[in-house]
Formats: C-alpha cells, sequence, structure tokens
C-alpha cells in the first residue's frame, strides 16, 4: 500500500512516499519511493526537490503562497508523466502526518476525524509554533485527497507511559492540573523506531529488553525504554529540557531565568531567544550549533570548542547512567540521529569505562562502523551498545498501516488516583 | 479578497522607518525604503546593522535572522517602488507640508485599492487625506517607538477612510503581531494625548523642585509599574520631537495642560534633547546606556 508521508512546517511541508503492509514491517523491508520537500512557503521563489530512488533528483521553483498550493504541487509532480512515480492521485491509500504535540489527549497514533481534529487544536496551546501548522498541512492534504484515511502520528504519544512520578515537576500540583504542566518528551516515533530496531537486531522481543535509546540530532534527547514502554525522558514540558544541543541550553537551574531577566533586562522573548537560539554547542562555543563544525575546531586546538563538546558528551553519559540506574539496569544503549550516528568521539566519550554498569564498549568497532546499523560494544559485553539510524517517516507509515489494520499499540499513560 | 499583502514601501529610513522595515522584512514581506539620497540610504542601512546587532547581543534575535532581515529590504531614492507595493507607509518627521507631498506622490503611483498609511502622532489624516485624490485609501498608523518590541499599534480613520482600507490596515498589524487599537482621528490619539500631560506635569515637577528628576522617575516607575519613567521616556523618544508634539496637540486644541513645560523649552534651546546627544534630564553614554541612575533603580531581583 503507497503511503504519502507528510511534515508539515510553517514555511515547508517535507514528504515521503512509502510502500509498506504488515508483512514489510514484519520482514523490514518498506519500500521508500519518493523523498522531497517544499521550502519557502509564502514566498514568490518557494522551491520543490524531489529524489526518487534509482533517478537524478528533481528541483522546481514556483510562488507558493500556502500550504494548499504546496500539497497539490506536490501530487501534481508526483503524478507527473516525466518526474513523477504514480499514475494517478489514487494510487495513494492514506496519509501519515506528523504532529508534535498530542498532549495528554493522545498516547498513540490515530486516524484523524472532526473530533481528533478539535483535540489537536487543545494541544496547540502546548507547542504554538507546531501544531498549527501541521494541522494546516493537514487541511491541505484532506483537500486535496479527501477520500483516503488520514492518520496522526505524534511526537509526544510514545512518552505517555510515563509514570506519575517520572513526568510531574516538583511545582504545586494545581499548576500540572491547571495547564498540564508535566513532562511530556519528544523525538517519540525515532526513540520507538530505534528501539523496536534494536529489539530485531538483537532477536529478542522488546517487552524483554531495557533500552536506553540516544537521538543526538540538532535537537537530542535519551529515553529509558523499560519492557518496551517509555518510563522516561530528557526532554521535558517542551523540547528544551534535558541534553545540550545545537543552540538549546538543556538543563539548568531554572532560577537563571529571573535572575538573568532582573539583571540584564531582558524581556520574555529575548530570554526565551536566548535558551533556545543563543545557547547550547553554539552560545558555550561561540563558533558553530554543527558538532561536524565543533569537532574541527577542537582538533585545532580550540578550547571554547573542545569545552562544549565535552559538554555535550558527558550530558549524554549522565543520562545514560540516571536511565540504567531508574531500570535497575540496561541491555541495550542505541545512539541514533545525526551526532549519533556520525560522532565516533561524542559516543566514546559516552560510553567509555562504563564496565560498572557491564557495558565494554568497542573502541575498534565504534572507529570502523561506517553508517547503517551495527554494535559499538564488544562481543563479550553483557550490555550492548549499537548504532541505529533512525527513520521517522518510516514509522509514520507503518503506523498508517497499524491503525487502519486495528494493531496499533496505545503507549496507555498508568492509573492515576487524582 | 483579491488584495494580498507581500510588498511594503517605506517613505523615510529614520529611526521610525528602519524600526517598522525590520519587523515587516522579519514577518516575511518584502520592504522597499525609500531614502532622498543614496547617502541617506547607506546611513539608514548602516543605522539598521547597528539595531540588529544590538537586539543580537540582546538575545533577541539571531545572526540568521539578521541576514534574512536585510535581505528582504532594499533602500531606493525614487518613489517608483511604490507602484509595485500592497501597502506603502510613510515615516519621516512630524512635518505638514512633507507629508502631504508625500501622499501626493504614493496616491499618484499605487493602485487605488491599496493603501496609504501615515505614521503620525499628532497629524490630522483627514487633512492629509484632502489633498489627495483617493482620501478613502489613507488612514494613519501609530507606531510607538521601538516597534519591534511594543506590541501596541493606534490605528487611525479620517473622515473619509473606507472600511476596506481599515480592514486592510488592521490585518497589516495582526500579520506584524501587533494588536490594533482603533481610533477615529482626533490630536494625540489614545496613547499620545494620554503621555504627554503626563510627562509634562513630571517636568513641571522638577522645575517647580518638588522633587529631583531621577527621583521623579523612580516613583512612577516603582509605584505604577512603568518599565521607563516619564523623563528617562521623554529623553529616549527626543525633548525636540516631544515638544514637538505637545506644541502640535496644544496649537489644535489649546488645552492648557498640553502647553509644553518651560524647561523642556530651555532644555531643547540649549540642544540637551536626549539619550541620542547624551544629555537630557539625564546623562546617557554614547550606546544611549542612562549613566547615574539612584542606587535603588538598578536592576535586581526584588
Amino acid at each position: 500500500m503507497k503511503i504519502l508521508v507528510l511534515n508539515s512546517g510553517s514555511s515547508s511541508v517535507k514528504f515521503q512516499v512509502i510502500e509498506t503492509d504488515l508483512e514489510r514491517i514484519d520482514k523490514a523491508t518498506d519500500l521508500t519511493l519518493a523523498v522531497g520537500q517544499v521550502e519557502k512557503i509564502g514566498m514568490s521563489d518557494s522551491r520543490l526537490k524531489i529524489s526518487i530512488p534509482g533517478r537524478k533528483p528533481y528541483q522546481a521553483y514556483s510562488e507558493i503562497l500556502e500550504h494548499r498550493a504546496a500539497i497539490n504541487w506536490v501530487m501534481n509532480t508526483l503524478t507527473d508523466a516525466e518526474v513523477g512515480i504514480l499514475s494517478n492521485v489514487h494510487e495513494i491509500e492514506a496519509v501519515g502526518h506528523r504532529m508534535v504535540h498530542g498532549g495528554e489527549a493522545f498516547a498513540s497514533s490515530v486516524q484523524i476525524t472532526p473530533e481528533v481534529v478539535h483535540e489537536i487544536e487543545q494541544c496547540s496551546v502546548l507547542a504554538p509554533l507546531h501544531n498549527p501548522p501541521n494541522l494546516s498541512g493537514y487541511y491541505a492534504a484532506h483537500h486535496t485527497l479527501p477520500d483516503v484515511p488520514h492518520v496522526a502520528v505524534f511526537d509526544t504519544a510514545f512518552h505517555q507511559t510515563m509514570p506519575p512520578h517520572s513526568f510531574l515537576y516538583g511545582i504545586p500540583f494545581q499548576l500540572y492540573k491547571k495547564h498540564s504542566l508535566r513532562k511530556y518528551g519528544f523525538h517519540g516515533t525515532s526513540h520507538r523506531y530505534v528501539s523496536f530496531r534494536a529489539s530485531q537486531i538483537l532477536g529478542q522481543e522488546l517487552c524483554d529488553l531495557r533500552l536506553i535509546t540516544i537521538h543526538l540530532g540538532n535537537g537530542a534527547s535519551v529515553a529509558a525504554i523499560d519492557h518496551g514502554k517509555s518510563i522516561d525522558t530528557s526532554m521535558g514540558f517542551t523540547p528544551l529540557e534535558g541534553l545540550l544541543m545545537g543552540t538549546r541550553t538543556g538543563d539548568m537551574d531554572p532560577a537563571i531565568v529571573p535572575w538573568l531577566m532582573a539583571m540584564e533586562e531582558l524581556t520574555l522573548h529575548q530570554v526565551n531567544t536566548m535558551m533556545n537560539k543563543h545557547s547550547g554547542l553554539y552560545g558555550v562555543s561561540g563558533i558553530s550549533s554543527d558538532m561536524r563544525e565543533i569537532e574541527e575546531a577542537r582538533a585545532a586546538g580550540n578550547q571554547r570548542a573542545d569545552v562544549a563538546f565535552r559538554m555535550f558528551s558527558y550530558r549524554v553519559r549522565k543520562y545514560i547512567g540516571a536511565y540504567a540506574a531508574a531500570m535497575g539496569g540496561a541491555d541495550a544503549v542505541v545512539f541514533t540521529g545525526g551526532i549519533g550516528e556520525n560522532s565516533t568521539e561524542v559516543r566514546r566519550l559516552a560510553l567509555e569505562n562504563m564496565g560498572w554498569m557491564g557495558l565494554e564498549f568497542s573502541e575498534e568497532r565504534n572507529l570502523t562502523h561506517q553508517g547503517g546499523e551495527g554494535f559499538i560494544s564488544t562481543e563479550e559485553s553483557k550490555v550492548k551498545a549499537l548504532v541505529v539510524p533512525t527513520n521517522e517517516e518510516r514509522t509514520i507509515a507503518r503506523d498508517v498501516i497499524r491503525v487502519l489494520e486495528g494493531v496499533m499499540p496505545t503507549f496507555e499513560p498508568p492509573e492515576t488516583v487524582w | 479578497m483579491s488584495w494580498e499583502l507581500h510588498d511594503v514601501a517605506i517613505m523615510g529610513g529614520g529611526m521610525m522607518g528602519r524600526s517598522i522595515a525590520a519587523t515587516v522584512a522579519q514577518e516575511g514581506l518584502n520592504v522597499c525604503v525609500k531614502e532622498v539620497s543614496m547617502e541617506e540610504a547607506e546611513t539608514s542601512k548602516a543605522e539598521l546593522v547597528r539595531a540588529l546587532d544590538h537586539e543580537i547581543a540582546r538575545f533577541g534575535i539571531t545572526t540568521a535572522d539578521k541576514k534574512v532581515i536585510l535581505s528582504r529590504i532594499r533602500w531606493v531614492t525614487q518613489y517608483d517602488c511604490a507602484a509595485e507595493c500592497d501597502l506603502a507607509i510613510e515615516a519621516i518627521q512630524e512635518d505638514f507640508d512633507l507629508k502631504s507631498q508625500i501622499l501626493t506622490e504614493l496616491d499618484r503611483r499605487m493602485p487605488r485599492e491599496n493603501p496609504i498609511v501615515i505614521n503620525t502622532s499628532t497629524l490630522s489624516i483627514t487633512e492629509l487625506a484632502a489633498k489627495t485624490v483617493h482620501p478613502e485609501r489613507i488612514l494613519g498608523m501609530h507606531f510607538i517607538y521601538p516597534v519591534s518590541t511594543t506590541r501596541v499599534v493606534e490605528v487611525v480613520r479620517g473622515q473619509v477612510t473606507s472600511d476596506e482600507a481599515l480592514e486592510k490596515a488592521l490585518n497589516f498589524a495582526r500579520l506584524l503581531g501587533k494588536v490594533p487599537i482603533k481610533v477615529f482621528e482626533m490630536p494625540g490619539f489614545v496613547t499620545t494625548r494620554v503621555v504627554l500631560p503626563m510627562v509634562n506635569e513630571a517636568m513641571h515637577i522638577v522645575m517647580e523642585g518638588v522633587a529631583e528628576a531621577a527621583e521623579v522617575d523612580l516613583a512612577l516607575k516603582l509605584g505604577y509599574d512603568f518599565r521607563t519613567g516619564p523623563l528617562e521616556w521623554s529623553d529616549r523618544v527626543g525633548l525636540d520631537r516631544v515638544l514637538n508634539w505637545m506644541q502640535h496637540i496644544f496649537h489644535e486644541n489649546g488645552e492648557p495642560r498640553f502647553r509644553p513645560c518651560p524647561l523642556l523649552k530651555r532644555l531643547v534651546r540649549a540642544g540637551l534633547v536626549g539619550a541620542k546627544v547624551g544629555q537630557g534630564f539625564f546623562a546617557y553614554d554614547v550606546n544611549r546606556r542612562r549613566l547615574d541612575r539612584l542606587e535603588d533603580d538598578k536592576p535586581g531581583l526584588a
């Protein structure tokens, strides 16, 4: 079954066409037929890029002012006799939409109905920059493909299994109740995908494993996946918490915020931008938010690049220790995301001398790992360490199948007494 | 409605014009700023770069934002750029004849459904509009400096301003992330009319020797939760401009509460017009940071 997967931002729409079904999911033989995106929506020089395996990438420019025009453009390109891959739009049998925030309302992927749309709108207050464009993408796609099912896949849903002692903050309880102010966690589709792949590689059932999955991209988060359920994750109410990131602070003393606002006379907007866009690897090093450039500068002897690099790796290490303790041990540690898949040095600093928890890091495997999936722990290591490239679009396509076939697992929150 | 907003023309690249240009560009629209000469245009651009760098240092925007903003603004010296714009704003000094002349030029070049906005705090929209061929598309918008961080904008209807023009201006304001306040024309509108008698009174207090300038400001800052006291606010706006506004309104309505305080006149005559020259009611350094604050006026946690 051919599925269109959409990730709609405010000025871009990323898309993939994926061929999958229950059998392909089981054998991991899903086929990616096309990958592309529309950029600079709302401008006169919007660009559409598409690459199809085995063909030369294709680009086009046009004035695309809103999402509906963008989706039309995508569909016209996909069905184009020369550059496309579909004979007509009806070949697309379902659409999967990435949604950032499902709040406490969504603990699994769901088929989109008017009620679901209403609920997602309610969650927009929690993700004002992301949910509205995600929904615009849905409205546009629904207009072009009104007769096929549309499925919403949430970044937060997978982490809904966290118990209250993990997701609550130590603030007055009524504030949690009033504003739904709690840890949600993000990157859920990525953590889910790599944990599932890791279990397949290890040849064990996910429900028999304690996994620590580490997604290190421009945003970065760690999750503790205890017998298939996320019980803790480093991102919180927003994606700002946890690890040091490209331009985000990650964990810090919250008292810094009012203190800085007073001493530097910063506005709310300025302090928010400071923490989200001026901090992290970029803010500490003063060089770049890109880990590759940080590693180059560090190799050239730049001390601030070095300390930024060490902070980054140290925090990853600290969370591995914390989550191993939280689960009473771990069976495997899984790295993914651009940095997790490519930085041998970050992996080394995070994993060396972890013998205390039964993890024997293999210097050699780590250095010789060349993309793709593979182990970076020794053959004998009790706790395995792996690299598994993430594939969020594939997870979304698979969820469309699972929802339509009625086999979508829900990540039910634990029973609470309040 | 077929009218869509993509290109905005701004007449004048002074403090207000630049500030509006940056805000408009940040929201993804293209801007052309008209200056009187290439030289003035260069100065305007350099000042904008300086302001953006300052905002980066204050963490408000990133270097990437700055690049995007600058890429969307072009500086020109001819009125022709307005012909392709969906909306024009004039942002020159508070001078009736100059503004009137610009309106005529814009009115002649722009399609008649495109609104022309006068940025004024005291002049009559109706009177300015009356000198054009299409007065119904002319209205006022009173932006408050600094435009990027002040959320309110007064949208002013003149006697013959059409509902369509008003609606377009309201949309424009919301697109910029501002809260529009609808007002009918009357000198000073809302914000200026309320603030001027207050700053005038503060100046009288200082002149009469009732309290020191620094203490007057601190009292209002702490007492009524003002971000800046009325005297420092006047210094930052420019005492010459404050005096100009007061004289306009006083001339219009003759109300004694708008009669400029003699101390204000004296400072302006002495050239001590505020932060931009380093001295007004208070002293400022080259970065317009206020010097000699009272100990109790220093930032800190309450």
